[in-house]
């Protein structure tokens, strides 16, 4: 009889959990482990800026299952594990704290870890950074207690934070280098309008500033902008973007661009090894373009995706990604690609909200960000996945039935 | 007609359109109706992921999706089928009688 396989899926956030479950339910009978290091089961990571610091969910709210069910699975957890790096030659995963584990198929899905900033000061006590249930509890805690809170970066993280610290009634200035905020991802068009957003709940928005020091007599008091402008915080919260976590395979024979290269079925370059998620960097079939996706929905998708290849039902992955962003009384839902595009059509009010904005690249629909605007989003979402050419002032006519538009069109 | 115990008395059948999705409460609890190739579907109106009213979302083939996240589920099964929703949505049996669509009160059994 030949011993068992065994796979270790590396990294317990929402990839590692939905890893697990596609791989039994494809399935895989050899030994799966569930690897973390942050000494918690999977659990739902985007409502940490939102609803879990404003204090409307807890910790016990925010897991996917109980314990039970990774038992059921016959998933072994091991989530106070620390991986250095993964030696390939050996197929074992060296531990931070001594000894290491043999895998024969590993499935890396670390997610990624924020940008840490280096200008002097950001080490003192009262700057906080964003990612896990560990940093959000810290957050909450100082939250409550904060006079005035400055957010540098004004990105999903940066904009979300910065709109649950008003709804607790801090005083919050949000400082952010570009033009508008979320800008990169979603237009001058709409970044614009979540300024103003900011503005009317009576934030302090500073764009086109940057902080270049931050002081305090063991605490941090002031924060010094590039124009020599000094403002008061007690609370710093950085959110300037994410790193993939590519650093266990660094020095390994698997292939890394911004993140760890895999194809259609998450496997990388070398046999055995896959990964999925915000670590993972993958050439879209249908679109024949390399992406990287930073995003709930992603992670969890990609991750099954790769789980069924192990258990030997390999599938393309080709997702229209998508996301979502809160702040205030907004919902910002968004379908589309994470590409350059040359045009944006505006749909629905002509300042503020609800709109929807449509990306277009060489006049097809890329991408849709839709604010407030639920009845768009099904037709959007196919006339991206068509990759339609449409008449932009047909988009942008409220008359225009979108759903007319998009009939006919393949849905998935 | 009497109200048969048990059982919701929400439309006229003929009044149900294909793909439209109809709201009711039972008890103070939103639910939704909505015809999908013919069949009549009954499920819970409130979102399994966060708190939004499915009401206000869209059926498309055969899955219903949340206006507020994008979440799916399958109409026949309640089974979340898209992400960020994970959790199924409660079903309900229908049946139609003398024209009217008549709803249970109590949700099917989860797989």
């Amino acid at each position: 009889m030949t011993p068992r396989q065994r796979c270790v899926i590396l990294g317990a956030g929402v990839g590692g959990h939905f890893a697990v479950q596609a791989l039994r339910e494809a399935g895989y009978d050899g030994e799966a482990t569930l690897v973390g290091a942050e000494g918690v089961r999977p659990y739902d990571r985007p409502p940490l800026s939102k609803a879990f610091l404003q204090g409307a969910k807890t910790a016990d709210g925010l897991f996917f299952k109980p314990p039970e069910f990774y038992r059921e699975l016959d998933v072994e957890l091991r989530l106070e594990a620390p991986v250095e790096r993964v030696d390939i030659e050996s197929h074992r995963l060296v531990l931070s704290g001594g000894g290491s584990m043999p895998f024969d198929t590993l499935l890396i899905v670390t997610g990624a870890s924020p940008i840490r900033l280096r200008q002097p000061g950001f080490d003192l006590p009262g700057v906080r950074y964003l990612r896990s249930l560990a940093d959000a509890e810290a957050l909450r805690a100082d939250l409550q207690r904060a006079g005035r809170v400055l957010v540098v970066g004004a990105g999903f993280i940066g904009s979300e934070v910065t709109a649950s610290a008003r709804a607790l009634g801090r005083e919050v200035t949000l400082v952010d280098l570009l033009e508008a905020p979320m800008v990169r991802a979603i237009g001058d068009e709409l970044g614009r309008r979540y300024a103003e957003l900011h503005r009317s709940h009576g934030v302090d928005l500073r764009l086109g500033a940057s902080v270049v020091e931050l002081r305090g007599d063991g605490h941090v008091e002031e924060a010094v902008l590039a124009d020599g402008e000094s403002l008061a915080c007690d609370l710093v919260v950085v959110g300037v973007g994410v790193r993939p976590e590519t650093s266990v395979v660094a020095g390994t024979p698997v292939a890394v661009g911004r993140g760890i290269l895999v194809d259609e079925h998450g496997a990388t370059n070398v046999p055995g090894v896959y990964a999925a998620g915000d670590v993972a960097e993958w050439v879209h079939p249908a679109l024949g373009r390399r992406l990287l996706v930073e995003h709930f929905d992603n992670a969890g998708m990609q991750a099954a995706s790769a789980a069924r290849a192990v258990a030997g039902q390999p599938e393309s992955y080709a997702p229209v990604p998508s996301f979502w962003s809160d702040q205030y009384d907004t919902t910002l839902q968004y379908y589309g690609y994470p590409i350059p595009w040359d045009a944006v059509v505006l749909r629905g009010d002509l300042d503020g909200f609800p709109v929807t904005a449509f990306y277009l690249a060489e006049g097809r629909v890329i991408a849709a960000a839709m604010v407030n605007r639920p009845r768009e989003h099904r037709a959007a979402r196919r006339l991206i996945a068509a990759g339609a050419a449409v008449d932009p002032d047909a988009l942008a006519d409220p008359a225009t039935d979108l759903r007319a538009l998009a009939r006919g069109l393949p849905g998935e | 007609m009497a109200q048969v115990e048990g059982w919701v008395r929400v439309m006229p059948d003929a009044e149900v359109e294909e793909g439209t999705i109809y709201g009711f409460e039972v008890d103070g609890e939103e639910r939704i109706l909505t015809r999908v190739e013919g069949h009549l579907c009954a499920l819970d109106g409130i979102c399994t992921h966060e708190f939004a009213e499915l009401v206000e979302g869209e059926v498309e083939d055969d899955v219903l999706w949340c206006p507020l996240h994008g979440s799916g589920f399958n109409v026949h099964t309640g089974a979340a089928s898209n992400l960020p929703a994970t959790t199924p949505l409660a079903t309900y049996d229908v049946r139609v009688d003398g024209g009217e669509v008549y709803v249970a009160q109590a949700p099917r059994e989860q797989d």
